[in-house]
């Protein structure tokens, strides 16, 4: 059974750094794995556990050093690595990046039988790439959801939204979207970093995936970024320095009266 | 003729959730907005739902929130809601009759729908969307839609340059207007039969039943976040007998009622209620966008973190930073 695992690198929010006019600064901003893939990871690497033959192919689009997150995969389970590297999709847009994931999956993966991704990515937090790039490869979806079980050509996934909880049962070929749950994270070990550095991570381009350049990055993207503030506080806030529950109870009155 | 198409969901019991009626509302204004850059510029609003059938008063109310025509997509097998079987019967009738807007609401539905809809018509899709405008841009209409990203830390006004032009909008941020006077045209459409067997629901779970809580009649809101949270749930009861001892109202983050320390129906926020208090009191509640939406418009605001840099405090007409299990201790004593 092939598994695709589709990673995205992103940058740190907790750790953003602003230019003078206020634009980010992503040249002094930390990388890290979107916090969401960590459990898709996860799941890939508990069915391979836990079923026969399964293979895990792990998929990024991004810049060269996206390799980072692909070399993580590779230590937690990957058995095989691609990176979608060309500066013709730099600034794709959600529809434009599940048109490129969709090409390489069927080009590159073409027995695929699910499909694992993160609910969305914490710095665009659309959602929408797992259902877009579903669409593209004419396969159902679940999202939001926590945990999946998988045998033969059957697999129950558990949705979780609000204070719904649906259990799907989906035939492969497959996409589930995984929340991010993930409570047991397990850590590589010296020896699978090793043994993952000898894993050679394949990079293809746009002429690798057969798609046209109009098509992609900012040129094929339909959507793009207008202005970008940031969000300013419009009040006027003062800070209460002692006293604190006697203020309160005297806003409290004064609303009563 | 210019059109604006808002995707109205219905839910089980076939009404139109409510945000259906905030997105007419919102799309009539994007129509005057229109007219006001461009003279004689008219756009028709047309309201489209999917099922099997609908509650006539709701479609009463969508035209007197704005539309100027409603479709339903309609057929016995629609009842149920599947991504892969709407999208298509969506697409099938757009075709006849397409548009150059798209709202969709960014619900947990909305969410999974829109992105299908709009990679088969080969278009953009905005995601999430709190302020929508109409811009003149190349002596043309544009909609322009502003959504929060990294965090809410940066917000992104976004357009797109394929037709139609989409994006999925919160709920709860604009407001349903209604003006019973408007009415509209009904159509039905009977799409084909498509079936789907590759997916199927096989149990549903509701975690917790609750009643509605009314927080519209409330003129204080004493609201609990993660803050308080000490091993136990006992901060979040005393909030509770404070605000029942103040004639006032208790409410909870998402966060809270994910950690089963308040029922979901307390919850406040975008996925939560809307509330708009004379006065809102946020004891240990960091200020994320999602619950920021939901209690921003109260009159008076104050808001207690021990962390001087929270983002409450943007919002916030009062700040205190403080621990707030300990003004809460005080504030106990103080009323009871
Ligand atoms: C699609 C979506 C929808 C959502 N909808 C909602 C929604 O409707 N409503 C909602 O509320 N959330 C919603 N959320 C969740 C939201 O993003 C936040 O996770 C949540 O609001 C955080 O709750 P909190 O402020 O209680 O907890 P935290 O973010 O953990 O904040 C706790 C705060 O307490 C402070 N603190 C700690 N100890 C003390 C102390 N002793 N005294 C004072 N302060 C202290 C900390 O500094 C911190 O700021 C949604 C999220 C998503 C993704």
């Amino acid at each position: 059974m092939d598994i695709v695992l589709c990673l995205k690198q992103v940058p740190d929010v907790d750790d953003i750094k602003w230019t003078k006019e206020n634009n980010l600064d992503r040249s002094l901003m930390l990388s890290k794995l979107n916090p969401c893939d960590e459990f898709a990871i996860e799941t890939a690497v508990k069915l391979k556990q836990a079923l026969k033959d399964v293979s895990i192919t792990a998929i990024s689009m991004g810049p060269e050093n996206a390799k980072e997150v692909l070399n993580y995969a590779a230590a937690k389970g990957a058995d095989r690595a691609i990176l979608l590297s060309d500066k013709a999709f730099a600034a794709s847009d959600t529809l434009v990046t599940s048109k490129i994931l969709a090409s390489a999956i069927k080009k590159f993966i073409p027995n695929f039988s699910l499909v694992l991704t993160g609910q969305m990515a914490q710095d665009g937090d659309t959602a929408q790439v797992p259902v877009s790039l579903a669409q593209y490869l004419d396969i159902p979806d679940v999202t939001c959801a926590s945990d999946i079980v998988c045998e033969s050509a059957n697999i129950s996934v558990v949705q979780k939204t609000g204070s719904i909880m649906n259990f799907w049962e989906i035939n492969m070929s497959c996409l589930v979207a995984l929340n991010d749950e993930c409570k047991e994270k397990t850590f590589p070990k010296i020896n699978d970093y090793i043994r993952a550095q000898s894993l050679n991570i394949e990079v293809y381009g746009l002429d690798d995936i057969g798609l046209d350049k109009n098509e992609v990055g900012i040129i094929g993207s339909p959507t793009r970024v207008y202005r970008a503030f940031r969000p300013e506080n419009k009040k006027n806030t003062a800070e209460i320095s002692s006293d604190f529950a006697k203020f309160m109870f005297e806003q409290i009155n004064k609303v009563k009266k | 003729m210019n059109k604006i198409i808002v995707y109205c969901e219905r839910d089980d019991i076939n009404t139109l959730r409510n945000v259906s009626y905030e997105l007419l509302s919102k799309a009539r204004s994007l129509k005057n907005e229109a007219k006001r850059l461009i003279k004689d510029y008219d756009i028709e609003i047309e309201a489209i739902s999917i099922g099997a059938s609908l509650d006539e008063d709701c479609i009463k109310k969508a035209y007197a929130s704005g539309a100027d025509k409603f479709t339903f997509i309609k057929d016995d097998s629609l009842n149920d809601f599947c991504q892969t079987i709407y999208s298509r019967v969506f697409v099938e009738y757009f075709n006849t009759s397409p548009s150059d807007i798209i709202l969709f609401p960014a619900t947990v539905k909305g969410r999974i729908l829109a992105p299908r809809i709009t990679t088969l018509l080969n278009t953009g899709l905005v995601a999430d969307c709190i302020e929508l405008e109409i811009i003149l841009k190349d002596d043309d209409i544009k909609l322009a839609s502003t959504r929060p990203t990294f965090g809410a830390q940066l917000m992104a006004t976004i357009i797109s340059k394929s037709s139609p032009q989409c994006a999925t909008v919160r709920e709860n941020v604009f407001k349903a207007e209604f003006d019973f006077n408007n009415c509209g045209k009904y159509f039905e459409y009977l799409p084909c039969r498509y079936e789907e067997t590759r997916m199927k629901i096989i149990k549903t779970v509701q975690n917790k039943i609750c009643n509605d809580v009314d927080f519209s009649s409330a003129k204080i809101i004493f609201a609990g976040g993660y803050g308080l949270y000490d091993g136990t749930s006992n901060y979040y009861e005393k909030l509770k007998k404070i605000a029942e001892n103040t004639c006032s109202k208790y409410g909870a983050t998402r966060k809270v009622v994910d950690f089963n320390l308040a029922p979901s129906n307390l919850q406040i926020g975008q996925t939560g209620v809307s509330v708009e208090p004379e006065l809102y009191v946020a004891f240990g509640i960091s200020g994320a966008i999602q619950h920021i939406m939901g209690m921003k418009n109260s009159k008076k605001i104050i808001a207690v973190n021990t962390d001087s840099n929270a983002q409450i405090f943007q919002y916030s007409d009062y700040k205190i930073v403080a621990d707030a299990r300990e003004i809460i201790d005080e504030l106990y004593d103080l009323v009871l």
